[in-house]
């Protein structure tokens, strides 16, 4: 037996990132080193007050400290957004399956994110980019209500844009300042020829609506169900398919996600709800 | 195993409650639930007909318990034996279910361990099935084949008790004084009795009676218009799963005490409407229809594909419980003839 799977790791929040309005990124140091794999969740407690599940945005290579990126949206998340410097906090996990990036290696990789769902796909390019030269390309499609609502905004209006490799555009619903690129919902950026569909696979996060077109979108230019990869928000309370919360038919998203192939998933109802 | 007999439960139970704790059966309104045995005031032991009220996950699974501490971790409760006497088959199954669950591996569930290492579980035969319960149409029968440390049968001049496990055998070798040897007379008595109350849940039952396996009942359900039909007489009371032996869905939920914070594990319902629901307010399962499709396809699908068991036992205790309308033997017959029109159909359409 492997100790009390319900009890977190000690962990205090040793910095903290305003990344919009709504946004923020925490950067936690658990007591102990804390490995993971891209993709992958945790439980982020904040003692006396609650739990909430989030994909940590830092690169797996990055076990000392974990950043998770966190938009408010709830009793839990508007508490965490007040929360200082030093705060002490709990993780457990990591929880689940993330992304199988080695069956990506040879491919090309599509990434289409929208909002606070660049929190898990900001893992995902850091880990992709380290090795960037096992995929064919790595083909980046993001937006924004605003140019004000992207997080990383540092990394992505400048060093992610230059990078070999990678081929990065990005869009907001609404234009403000001096924004002077694309003006339109993400699956508006979105084109047959970004990527050649039959040695491709496409990651999409972002929220639910948003994955909901972009996966039609993605069907369209000829993907496979099978080709498709969808991170799954769902209510992930206990972490080990147990507590039943987060079920989507069969699966567990905690434990068989929240990475899910849209194979897997696609004839369950309401999956986007 | 051995199997011995016993002419009064009293002398059994005593020497039970020496060693531990012990629940045993009392009559509440038409209903059986636990209660504490005090060998010094009870004269009459009840022997109860059919299961408790109360389901026996209550003793592995509490309503409520503390989950984990912080910032100090949880010293294990220290979990004293304790024995519950008048388990039925159906409550075994139930523990055979839940435990698929709590004592998976690389997921095993502490706290669910340390009170199943420390039952003793005395079961005993159904000799009246109750009007609701239903085991035999999901392959349950009335008395244990397994899962017991001892178990009782009540027989004209007393009761015959049978060891399952090493726990029970050790039992009846450290108390065999009390015990006298079974004549052959009170087992074929015994296997009569059974084979009458075998016969009593057909007879109840026979109009519940599934063409297929419930799983290929249930299976193919999803699209059925049932669930939505069905639904309309449910007032949300949530006490199908609450009752439920098998429903094991619980709240994580965190409370600040005097000197520490506590991790609460509580019984959750999935029938409840924001059971699903996710901060940002999306919720795929807001119809009650979607909620009770959910509940069954669980029960006798999902579950089945991931453990190789489904998830229901027949014990009826969600159709006494129930508030509204919702009988699950009347969905399952349903959902059946509706495969069986379904079948019927795709039969003429090949003439």
């Amino acid at each position: 037996m492997t100790g009390n799977l319900y009890q977190p790791i000690h962990s205090e929040v040793v910095d903290i990132i305003d990344e919009s309005p709504t946004i923020k990124s925490f950067v936690v140091a658990p007591e102990r080193e804390f490995k993971f794999e891209t993709g992958q969740f945790v439980e982020l407690t904040l003692p006396g007050e609650g739990e909430a599940p989030f994909t940590p945005s830092s690169s797996p290579k990055q076990t000392e400290q974990m950043e998770i990126t966190i938009m408010k949206a709830g009793r839990v998340t508007a508490l965490l957004h007040e929360c200082k410097k030093g705060q002490k906090v709990g993780i457990r996990g990591p929880y689940g399956k993330g992304y199988p990036v080695d069956d990506f290696v040879g491919k090309e990789v599509y990434i289409v994110g929208g909002g606070v769902g660049l929190a898990p796909i900001r893992s995902l390019f850091l880990t992709l980019v380290d090795r960037v030269k096992d995929f064919k390309s790595v083909v980046c499609r993001f937006g924004a209500k605003t140019p004000d609502d992207f997080i990383y905004k540092k990394a992505l209006f400048g060093p992610w844009q230059k990078i070999d490799g990678v081929d990065m555009k990005l869009t907001v619903d609404e234009a403000k300042g001096n924004w002077d690129s694309h003006v339109g919902v993400v699956t508006t950026i979105l084109k047959p020829d970004d990527v050649n569909v039959a040695n491709a696979v496409a990651i999409v996060c972002g929220p639910p609506i948003m994955m909901k077109f972009a996966t039609s979108k993605l069907l369209e230019f000829g993907f496979g169900f099978e080709q498709i990869y969808l991170s799954m928000e769902k209510n992930m309370s206990c972490g080990v398919g147990k507590c039943g919360h987060c079920m989507i038919g069969k699966y567990y998203v905690c434990k068989d996600g929240p990475v899910f192939r849209y194979d897997q998933i696609k004839d369950y109802p309401n999956i986007w709800d | 195993m051995q199997t011995v007999f016993i002419s009064k439960l009293k002398p059994f139970l005593d020497a039970v409650a020496a060693q531990m704790d012990l629940y045993v059966p009392k009559s509440s309104g038409a209903h059986y639930v636990y209660g504490r045995y005090d060998p010094a005031a009870e004269t009459d032991v009840e022997f109860n007909n059919i299961r408790m009220c109360t389901p026996v996950k209550e003793f592995l699974f509490p309503l409520r318990e503390l989950a984990a501490v912080f910032p100090e971790p949880l010293e294990p409760e220290e979990i004293e034996p304790f024995a519950v006497f008048g388990l039925k088959e159906c409550d075994l199954r139930s523990i055979e279910i839940l435990d698929k669950v709590f004592l998976e591996a690389e997921f095993e569930d502490p706290l669910y361990i340390a009170r199943r290492q420390k039952m003793f579980i005395i079961s005993s035969d159904c000799f009246e099935p109750g009007e609701s319960c239903f085991c035999n149409v999901l392959g349950g029968q009335p008395f244990a084949r397994a899962g017991f440390d001892l178990n009782v049968s009540q027989v004209e001049d007393g009761f015959v008790i049978e060891a399952g496990s090493q726990k029970g055998e050790d039992f009846v070798q450290k108390h065999s004084e009390l015990f006298t040897d079974v004549s052959d007379g009170a087992l074929v008595e015994r296997d009569q009795n059974r084979a009458e109350a075998q016969k009593q849940l057909e007879q109840n039952n026979a109009q519940f009676k599934l063409d297929a396996p419930v799983k290929d009942v249930v299976g193919p359900s999803y699209d059925s218009d049932v669930y939505d039909q069905e639904a309309q007489s449910c007032v949300e009371c949530q006490a199908c799963t609450r009752v439920c032996p098998t429903c094991h869905c619980f709240y994580l939920y965190d409370t600040k005490q005097k000197d520490y914070f506590g991790k609460m594990k509580m019984w959750d319902s999935c029938m409840r409407l924001t059971y699903a629901e996710v901060a940002g307010g999306a919720n795929p399962r807001k119809a009650l229809g979607d909620r009770l499709r959910h509940r069954l396809m669980h029960k006798f699908s999902y579950f089945l594909d991931r453990y190789d068991i489904d998830m229901c036992v027949g014990c009826g205790r969600c159709v006494d419980a129930e508030a509204g309308g919702v009988d699950i033997r009347v969905v399952l017959k349903k959902l059946n003839e509706e495969l069986k029109d379904k079948g019927r159909k795709k039969a003429e359409a090949k003439k």
